[in-house]
């Protein structure tokens, strides 16, 4: 998918001095993905958004748009109803036959590709850059992007040089039920590899982890995808409830980690950087993390 | 139990009922659109000559959105009332509904091996996507059914008795093969195996939509055709036989028809509870057990239920939409129980 879409971006390059002086860029956008929404907002066109999808959480400001439901079951008269130009969203956005509504419609559907893959997010931004009428900036934010992840890589290597890197398991849903670690193939471990540290599942995907395979991996870090859990309080009710998960090597020595489980759907976004130092800065106390950047 | 009102009365009042249903189902929606271009699109597309200015929105909306749509919860309120009817006839019971036979259950299963599968194998087209889960659904309540009629024949005879627990053997049997595919699926095929069994009318197309009709047409024009048969299967099995009803055929005749109509309806709207257990309740409590009204009345009534459903599904949370089956079933179970509790005094 990467190359017919580093193409079109390409003739949208090009011709983009025609597309940014016409003015017959979409005004009224609807955006269906978390992470393009977010893109949409950081290439400032926040203002054209007239309705989101539920997977768009941030900024807070968009949760006071129009919901138009979840991405894969987008309702064609109700997009509609916004009178939107452009509906942008991922590969996952369906039912199709609601898209071949919309488009007959007169709605332009731009299916982005969601992987977590930075040729992909240049392309996705050159594209947004472009339907916003501004390509230097798109530009301008990617070029910021990849230096931070750049700056992150960096950090990391120097401190695995110097330090052995931390066995990490993240987990979602710990409340109740057995939590579910994320596998080899999931965003989990994508970032826990580029903040540092070795994830110690060898399934795919993510699956329940039974107490007693939690005790034997014997984690020193845990990463919880929970917005709740960020106090210390929260922290220790947590350790309460979860002996097992006490007697693990990070819940003896409190090494447990809160992240906002959105990081982990829709590709690259602009939060992960921050992101993932967080968590670089909680796997290698020792070290002076990475200054916080905005994206 | 007696009739309440007469069966004439009652077929004007579902007439006017389903009249109102299908007019609202197409004259609201999220998008607002004024009455007179509402009408004069409808004209237009019922292939009057009107000029066309300004229209073209109002056109698009009612011809390629609210009429298949309007279309589609007709014929699935329709044959899931009709084969409620027939289920209800078949068990002799009126808490009977066509999920007992497997059908649903298994449509179900053959869904969700379309969904995960397709995605396991990653192969599939996102334009043949949709049918493939329409035909496996399909499918996978045909086979379900056929292996629950199969278990229930022995020496050339069904035992109803027999069909019903092989029902709930094959419906635990199915839903612990869906448990499996859940347990195997991604977030992303989970969330879509959730809704799809939630049902939704959302996204008809006429292309998707006429082996629905033609299946919906043939359980409308087939089932009346046994109403007396029924009316006889009523008094019981061996009664029916000395009235001259060809018992094991009429069986063999309602479980098929129950596959193919509830199948069909699945396989185009996913799973969509409650009406085909509750409207032929509802339409016997008011015309009585007669299956020459029950069968036509119960008809009507569940398309204008599921068009009305369906209407409050989609404006409640504009531009967003709720899927049907919760309405359905947050409508249909409290006035079960009603219904059964005024029963009791």
């Amino acid at each position: 998918m990467t190359r017919p879409i580093a193409v079109f971006a390409l003739f949208a390059s090009l011709l983009s001095p025609l597309v940014a002086s016409a003015e017959n860029l979409p005004q009224r956008w609807v955006s269906a993905g978390g992470s393009l929404s977010e893109w949409v907002v950081a290439l400032g066109g926040e203002s054209k958004l007239v309705g989101v999808d539920t997977t768009s959480q941030h900024p807070a400001a968009l949760q006071k748009l129009p919901s138009v439901g979840y991405q894969r079951q987008l309702a064609a008269e109700g997009i509609l109803a916004l009178n939107p130009d452009v509906l942008l969203g991922t590969e996952e956005m369906g039912p199709p036959p609601v898209l071949a509504q919309l488009a007959a419609a007169g709605v332009k559907v731009e299916a982005l590709s969601a992987d977590a893959d930075l040729q992909v997010l240049q392309g996705n931004l050159q594209r947004i850059g472009a339907l916003l009428g501004d390509q230097a900036r798109a530009e301008r934010v990617f070029t910021a992007y990849q230096a931070q992840l750049g700056e992150q890589a960096d950090w990391v290597a120097k401190a695995k040089a110097e330090t052995e890197a931390p066995t990490v398991l993240l987990l979602l849903g710990h409340a109740g039920s057995s939590p579910m670690a994320g596998g080899q193939d999931t965003a989990a471990a994508w970032m826990i590899e580029r903040a540092g540290g070795r994830n110690l599942t060898t399934h795919d995907g993510y699956k329940a982890l039974s107490t007693e395979a939690l005790l034997a991996l014997d984690p020193e870090v845990v990463i919880f995808a929970d917005r709740r859990l960020s106090g210390d309080e929260a922290r220790q009710a947590l350790l309460k409830h979860n002996p097992a998960l006490a007697s693990t090597k990070a819940g003896r020595e409190g090494r447990l980690v809160a992240i906002d489980p959105t990081l982990l759907v829709g590709g690259l976004g602009p939060r992960v950087p921050a992101g993932l130092a967080a968590l670089s800065a909680a796997f290698y106390p020792g070290r002076t993390p990475l200054p916080a950047a905005t994206p | 139990m007696k009739a309440v009102i007469s069966p004439r009365s009652l077929f004007i009042a579902l007439g006017l009922l389903l009249a109102l249903a299908l007019w609202l189902s197409l004259a609201l929606g999220p998008v607002s659109l004024p009455l007179g271009d509402t009408v004069r699109a409808a004209l237009r597309l019922a292939g009057l000559p009107l000029d066309d200015e300004g229209l073209q929105q109002a056109e698009l909306i009612l011809g390629q959105i609210r009429m298949p749509r309007t279309l589609l919860g007709l014929a699935v309120g329709a044959v899931l009332a009709l084969c409620g009817v027939a289920m209800q006839g078949l068990f002799r019971n009126p808490l009977a509904d066509p999920g007992l036979i497997g059908v649903s259950s298994g449509a179900a299963l053959g869904a969700a091996v379309a969904i995960v599968g397709g995605a396991a194998l990653g192969g599939i087209p996102e334009l043949f996507a949709p049918y493939l889960l329409s035909l496996c659904a399909f499918l996978g309540g045909l086979v379900v059914t056929a292996l629950v009629y199969r278990l229930g024949r022995r020496n050339g005879q069904t035992s109803v008795t027999t069909m019903l627990l092989a029902g709930i053997a094959l419906n635990a049997l199915a839903f612990a093969c869906i448990g499996l595919f859940t347990y195997l699926a991604d977030d992303a095929t989970l969330r879509t195996l959730t809704f799809w069994n939630l049902g939704s009318l959302n996204g008809a197309s006429y292309a998707r939509l006429w082996p629905l009709l033609l299946v919906t047409l043939a359980v409308a024009l087939w089932l009346p055709r046994r109403a007396q048969a029924l009316n006889a299967l009523l008094l019981g099995e061996s009664e029916a036989r000395h009235l001259g009803v060809a018992v094991e055929r009429l069986k063999r005749e309602l479980v098929f028809c129950t596959a193919l109509g509830v199948g069909a309806a699945v396989a185009a709207a996913g799973m969509i509870g409650f009406i085909g257990l509750v409207v032929p309740h509802l339409v016997r409590l008011l015309v009585g057990p007669d299956h020459r009204v029950l069968l036509p009345a119960s008809a009507l009534a569940g398309a204008s239920l599921l068009l009305l459903a369906d209407l409050f599904a989609r404006l409640i949370l504009s531009p967003a939409e709720l899927p049907i089956g919760i309405v359905t079933a947050l409508i249909g179970a409290p006035f079960f129980l009603y219904l059964l509790l005024r029963g009791r005094t």
